[in-house]
């Protein structure tokens, strides 16, 4: 840790966020935040945060907001990774390698246990590959699928393209496509949906989204003898599963089934307009600005209830 | 404040006149074997028949006109002027269908199963008698949607192809409706009563399109594909009472995830697998009632051949759907509809025997 190198201070002043590479043994350098306040210390673990694909550090803490400060702020040591293929990490040509790199994280980290969240199609993935991992006490799943489907014509689109998040900011259309699969009805702080567009987004590799595209056309993914579905219906893990409504991207009915197949371990929490503000998407689930009020409590409580 | 309200009064009831049938609505009155008469509305095709007759059933606390609301917006209407025989029916105790009556046999509760029991297989017989089809497709709303389920996992026979719209066959998503449901439905919820959804309707009518994002429009409809004004007209005179004992039966879904018959006798949801009919099955994204993933778990259960349409501008719908979009919506014929009856004239024999 002693390659820490402080970055910036929250709104907080306290609030201490510092950057560190990690480098898995095949080279790839993974990214890793870590954000703490000094002299605040609790008997929780550390929260380690890990980003949907093509997504970066952004959809925990974009311009001072987001899940990762809040979490800091109340006390909890949090990590946010990019793992290969993520924000500032290497580049990411398979999902499975992708997954793997939590456990690289984990180790040169020295961290004996963690708080998981994990966020939509990388999240099941990350999960999946890391069912059996020890040190992972407690696991948040935003918009984890379980049964992969395509989620609509258009997102099967995007991926056939290469799921490239830089064409769909050059224009009126490309930001409609953002807007449907990514942030559909969400109350973002002015600008805040279109700026992560253009700033918190990384063009998936060519070789990622066919995996993707393939993993959702045949309904699961092949890891090794086993698959995405066998291993995460495995994970005894205490798991809350958020899902919004207008997720556009990793459709609630693809997730929600998760909860039927182990419901001894996945408690599940839907979001619909009807009780909340939004009906929550992908991306406001995280960076919405009713998620500080209405998502982010959820997940503190869930994480320092007692549970059996 | 009173003349705003006398305003909002005023304007609201503007709408709430009820738009008689056309008159080339026959309606009919078949009776079921534990004796209720139904109401039956049968539309002849316009031209020559392209296809067999559609029978078209409503949801909870809803009636026939749900199907048929007016000239601009019915099902029932756009299947007979696409060349198919359609009939909208209310299902015992709601619209014109008999209502409880002890004294003539008709005594509370009514059940759902009542509906897949009796109900359904009453107007399948009937509108087979009357048009000499062999099968007949089949469209439901929400629950309108389950009673098929249920039926067809019975063994039921006669339809040739089924579309289900919006119909859960879970209601236990972790929504905040759930905790309420589980909460409070027991206690209020009571077999041998009619609960007054009707009348709560018709006294919320007037200010229906006074509230903007109100928790009607929340819960039931989409402004982005139903105008207010369309709502508005469907609370007027597409509402019913809802039968405790359904609501009863119901509540179980949210209470154990069990769609089965009230006496347990049968698991629905597992006997679905059975079901061999053609059955596409459509969901609204933003459906607040019959969640994505409600609607989604009668998919999976089925046996098949079957069909999952989400309707949103993801998939090229022009707006989002909300539950009742499915059928007042604007551009529903185009977008719910069409596809439904393509999906029926994909599974007509070649020889076609109607």
């Amino acid at each position: 840790m002693t390659a820490l190198l402080v970055l910036a201070l929250a709104a907080s002043p306290e609030l201490t966020v510092a950057h560190r590479r990690v480098t898995a043994p095949d080279g790839v350098a993974l990214a890793v935040y870590r954000y703490a306040r000094p002299g605040v210390s609790t008997t929780l673990p550390p929260v380690m945060l890990v980003p949907e694909l093509g997504f970066s550090r952004a959809a925990f803490d974009f311009e001072g907001r987001g899940l990762a400060r809040w979490l800091a702020a109340s006390g909890r040591t949090v990590f946010v990774v990019e793992l290969r293929g993520q924000g500032k990490a290497g580049p990411g040509f398979s999902l499975e390698a992708m997954g793997r790199d939590l456990r690289v994280v984990l180790d040169r980290l020295q961290l004996s246990q963690v708080d998981l969240v994990v966020h939509g199609w990388a999240g099941s993935a990350v999960l999946a590959l890391n069912a059996d991992e020890a040190r992972v006490r407690r696991v948040i799943a935003l918009a984890t699928p379980l049964l992969a489907e395509i989620p609509s014509a258009l997102a099967e689109a995007f991926l056939v393209e290469g799921g490239r998040f830089t064409t769909l900011a050059g224009s009126p259309a490309g930001a409609r496509t953002f807007e449907l699969l990514f942030s559909m009805g969400g109350e973002f702080p002015t600008g805040t949906d279109r700026a992560f567009l253009s700033t918190g987004t990384r063009d998936l590799t060519r070789p990622v989204a066919a995996e993707l595209l393939a993993w959702m056309r045949q309904g699961d993914l092949p890891l090794g003898d086993e698959s995405v579905v066998s291993r995460l219906v495995r994970l005894r893990r205490p798991t809350l599963l958020l899902l919004g409504l207008a997720d556009g991207f990793a459709n609630p009915e693809l997730a929600a089934v998760w909860r039927e197949r182990a419901p001894d371990v996945v408690r599940l929490r839907t979001f619909s307009r009807m009780e909340t503000r939004e009906d929550f998407s992908h991306l406001s689930m995280l960076l919405g600005r009713h998620a500080p009020t209405q998502v982010f409590p959820l997940i503190a409580e869930f994480l320092s209830e007692d549970l059996p | 404040m009173t003349r705003w309200l006398a305003f909002v009064v005023l304007a609201g009831c503007a709408n709430l006149r009820v738009v008689p049938l056309p008159p080339e609505a026959e309606r009919h009155r078949p009776k079921t074997s534990d004796g209720w008469e139904l109401s039956l509305v049968r539309y002849r095709p316009q031209g020559p028949p392209t296809g067999r007759p559609v029978l078209l059933c409503h949801g909870i606390s809803a009636n026939e006109r749900n199907m048929d609301l007016d000239d601009g917006h019915s099902m029932a209407r756009w299947f007979a002027a696409q060349g198919r025989e359609a009939w909208t029916m209310s299902v015992r105790a709601t619209g014109a269908s008999d209502g409880p009556d002890p004294q003539k046999g008709r005594a509370l509760p009514i059940r759902f199963d009542h509906y897949w029991q009796h109900d359904l297989p009453t107007a399948i017989e009937h509108v087979r008698r009357t048009t000499g089809a062999d099968r007949i497709d089949y469209v439901g709303h929400s629950m309108g949607g389950m009673i098929a389920y249920a039926y067809l996992s019975q063994g039921g026979q006669r339809l040739h192809a089924v579309a289900t719209l919006g119909s859960p066959t879970r209601l236990d998503w972790g929504t905040g409706l759930e905790r309420l449901l589980k909460a409070v439905g027991p206690m209020v919820v009571r077999d041998d009563v009619m609960l007054p959804s009707q009348l709560g309707a018709h006294l919320s009518a007037p200010f229906q399109t006074a509230v903007d994002d109100g928790p009607f429009q929340r819960f039931f409809y989409n402004p982005q594909s139903t105008r207010p004004e369309t709502w508005q007209r469907l609370v007027a005179y597409g509402t019913a009472d809802t039968a405790g004992g359904t609501a009863r039966q119901l509540l179980t879904l949210v209470e154990t995830s069990r769609f089965g018959s009230a006496d347990g006798a049968h698991d629905f949801r597992a006997e679905m697998s059975t079901i061999r009919t053609p059955v596409i099955v459509v969901a609204a994204k933003l459906d607040r009632v019959a969640l994505t993933p409600a609607v989604k778990d009668g998919f999976r259960a089925l046996g098949g051949p079957k069909r999952w349409l989400l309707i949103t501008r993801a998939n090229g719908a022009a707006g989002e759907y909300g539950h009742m979009d499915l059928v007042i919506g604007e551009r529903a014929p185009d977008e719910v509809f069409r596809p439904v009856l393509d999906f029926f004239n994909e599974h007509e024999q070649p020889t076609g025997t109607h």
